[in-house]
């Protein structure tokens, strides 16, 4: 009891946020020592919803895998799936039809425009603006239901096969989709301009978190968060996979690397997004959805890389030969950029934590693929009979 | 003029008691459905705060480890009651104050006060660190908005010559509005009542995404019941104070509904406008802003009321 009270370590007052707290959808855990307001220091302790995916893929074909893979994250399922297939189609040595990348990345930039619509919600919510948070999710209803229309689902939609996709866009769907995306882009204009003139909302962005270049770079930030900080990173532009190459997209940065940075970033982004939808609804390239693979893939290994809407979203594959995958290492882009709040988040008011958090877009899922267990020096090994004992002990 | 009500029945019923516990939860209701409706959702129905509130004084009332027992239990019994008797002092209802004595505005505005001071004292009572940090917010908030709100109160009582609220009251409905002569001490007193409140923007000491839910976090069941009903009777006795002040008084039933309830979509519309401000943020606009204009305005009132 004694060590519970904060008086008794005056020095060290801790804020925990999670595993389970208001500012979290998902269950992590933050350490957050405070001095008053202000934060001194940081640290994350995440693993909470480790679901053993990697693990479990290697028990599945190479079919069935990707339903597996694709719900890794709720938010970002269809570029989950896309890295795998390309993946796979690399090892399997086979290209998808030009029409299969098209519809591809057209399901990839849709995901996108939710995701950031998501995403502005939620950051818009962690500041206390909840009449933001309600438009953009009323708005962004318009992209889930042509994401409905298009794939028949809202969340999984489970477009990829390996060697293309599963349904073809006609010219009704590709009408929705342009009438949504007219609206949606009158929206995402009003949205930019909150964001860079509404006073209260400034006051709790601008000059928040900022992160020059350099940090930027040292801390391995990738996606949006490092473009705010005018790191030119993205995979689209990079290393063009799918229809990237025909349809390419600009690379939005800013200079800011502050949290309003990162707003009109992904705001802008969004602009691009419908750009590219439309000219892919355009041009879109006639011919097969599907080329034919065995259900036994060559034995080798490969890379994929593509770019989620959170950042870099970076597979490995490696085939022995078999119908089942030999290993499969997925690395999210959320696990990328933590390092950047929490070297930040010292000197910042409590306050600013949960808008610095949201800053990067957390998904808390997709880091769960790995655990380490630290040993605390003077640790000891309990025998099953023992940790028994105390269990009924504690309870009695 | 209306004729005086019994004592009992002005205590217990109308305009005391029950229509003040009762019609302080249709306030509620109506706030929260005007912000649903400026957030473009749908809101709650008419009987949730209601519900809530049976709901809340039927659960379990959770003690944590390490709290004053009897302040636990005693403080949202104090805020409550201090609500409810600042109501007396108030034309509620658009009725002459039930109670009324020389200088009844500074102890109404005082028993207001201490709702905000019994949420202090709730949150720095448990060991909780989400209710410790809600209480320094709690309590740094209320030194900010306290000294505005109160000169702006203080105009109307200046140019009316008399700090009873009743007189106030009968005053200000013999004469122009004052909102219109006085808008600045208008709006610190909209803007005050909001930081009372709590109400967002200014609910950093509730911010939920930042600490949970502030002093209130380890309040279940009956306390957290009679904190709400503290703070909804206070929605109440704030917005008649400000409308009998500066809406051109209060001197019938149906000027009570009509004046308080456009008041009620003035704040739920400013709720609905702003993201939420940062402690400091709020400590600065109150004593750089608010307290300055409050004071000119004051300063004016005063000057131009001794030429007159």
């Amino acid at each position: 009891m004694e060590s519970q009270t904060p008086q008794a370590t005056p020095k060290k007052f801790i804020v925990p946020i999670g595993p389970q707290h208001p500012a979290l959808k998902e269950p992590g855990h933050f350490e957050i020592q405070v001095d008053g307001e202000i934060v001194t220091s940081a640290t994350a302790r995440l693993g909470y919803v480790h679901r053993g995916i990697e693990k479990g893929v290697e028990g599945q074909n190479w079919t069935a895998s990707m339903y597996l893979l694709e719900r890794i994250c709720g938010i970002c399922s269809h570029v989950h799936a896309t890295a795998y297939a390309i993946g796979a189609e690399k090892l399997a040595g086979v290209t998808a039809p030009p029409r299969a990348q098209a519809i591809r990345v057209l399901v990839a930039e849709l995901e996108r425009v939710h995701s950031h619509l998501l995403w502005l919600g939620v950051a818009a919510h962690e500041g206390g603006f909840d009449t933001l948070f309600m438009y953009s999710w009323r708005d962004r209803e318009t992209v889930m239901d042509i994401l409905e229309a298009l794939t028949g689902n809202r969340v999984n939609y489970s477009a990829n096969l390996i060697g293309g996709v599963k349904f073809d866009v006609d010219d009704k769907q590709a009408d929705q989709i342009r009438r949504g995306i007219d609206f949606l882009e009158e929206r995402t204009k009003h949205y930019l301009e909150v964001v860079t003139t509404d006073e209260t909302f400034l006051r709790r962005t601008r000059g928040v978190g900022t992160m020059t270049r350099e940090q930027a770079e040292e801390l391995g930030a990738v996606g949006p968060v490092a473009r705010a900080s005018g790191v030119p990173r993205d995979v689209r532009v990079d290393a063009p996979y799918a229809a990237y190459e025909q349809f390419p997209v600009k690379l939005v940065t800013d200079t800011g690397g502050d949290l309003e940075a990162r707003f009109v970033v992904r705001m802008k982004e969004l602009f691009e997004c419908y750009r590219v939808i439309r000219e892919i609804l355009d041009k879109l390239p006639p011919g097969d959805l599907t080329v034919k693979v065995k259900p036994r893939l060559p034995a080798g290994e490969a890379i994929s890389r593509v770019e989620a809407p959170r950042g870099e979203l970076f597979y490995f594959l490696k085939s022995a030969g078999g119908t089942n995958p030999d290993r499969i290492k997925v690395r999210t882009p959320s696990l990328c950029n933590w390092a950047s709040v929490l070297v930040l988040a010292p000197g910042h008011k409590l306050a600013d934590i949960p808008m610095m958090l949201a800053g990067i877009d957390p998904c808390f899922s997709c880091n769960d693929r790995l655990v380490t267990i630290a040993r605390r020096a003077g640790a000891e090994t309990w025998t099953w009979a023992r940790l028994r004992q105390y269990g009924i002990e504690y309870y009695r | 003029m209306t004729p005086t009500l019994p004592p009992i029945v002005a205590l217990l019923l109308v305009p005391g008691g029950l229509f003040l516990l009762v019609g302080s939860l249709f306030y509620e209701w109506a706030d929260r459905k005007l912000v649903a409706q400026f957030q473009n959702r749908i809101g709650p129905r008419w009987f949730q705060p209601e519900a809530d509130m049976f709901k809340l004084l039927a659960k379990e009332e959770i003690v944590p480890d390490g709290v004053n027992r009897a302040l636990f239990h005693g403080l949202p019994v104090v805020a409550l009651v201090g609500a409810l008797t600042a109501a007396l002092y108030v034309p509620m209802l658009g009725l002459v104050p039930s109670y009324s004595f020389r200088g009844d505005l500074i102890v109404t505005l005082y028993l207001l006060s201490l709702m905000t001071l019994c949420m202090g004292l709730a949150g720095a009572n448990t060991i909780d660190r989400f209710s410790l940090l809600g209480a320094t917010r709690a309590l740094t908030q209320m030194f900010s908005y306290e000294a505005p709100f109160l000169l702006a109160l203080l105009g109307p009582a200046i140019v009316a010559g008399t700090w009873q609220i009743g007189e106030i009251n009968a005053y200000a409905s013999k004469h122009a509005w004052l909102l219109l002569t006085q808008p600045i001490g208008f709006v610190v007193a909209i803007v005050g009542l909001m930081g009372k409140l709590e109400l967002p923007p200014f609910d950093a000491p509730e911010a939920e995404t930042e600490i949970v839910g502030g002093a209130m976090t380890e309040y279940s069941g009956r306390g957290w019941a009679l904190f709400r009903l503290g703070r909804d009777v206070e929605l109440m006795v704030g917005l008649t104070l400000a409308s009998a002040f500066y809406l051109g008084g209060l001197a019938n039933p149906l000027a009570f509904v009509l004046k308080t309830f456009g008041l009620l979509v003035v704040t739920a519309g400013l709720q609905s406008l702003f993201a939420r401000l940062r402690i400091d943020q709020v400590v600065g606009l109150w004593w750089r802003i608010g307290m300055m204009l409050a004071l000119a305005q004051l300063l004016v009132i005063a000057v131009l009321s001794r030429v007159a």
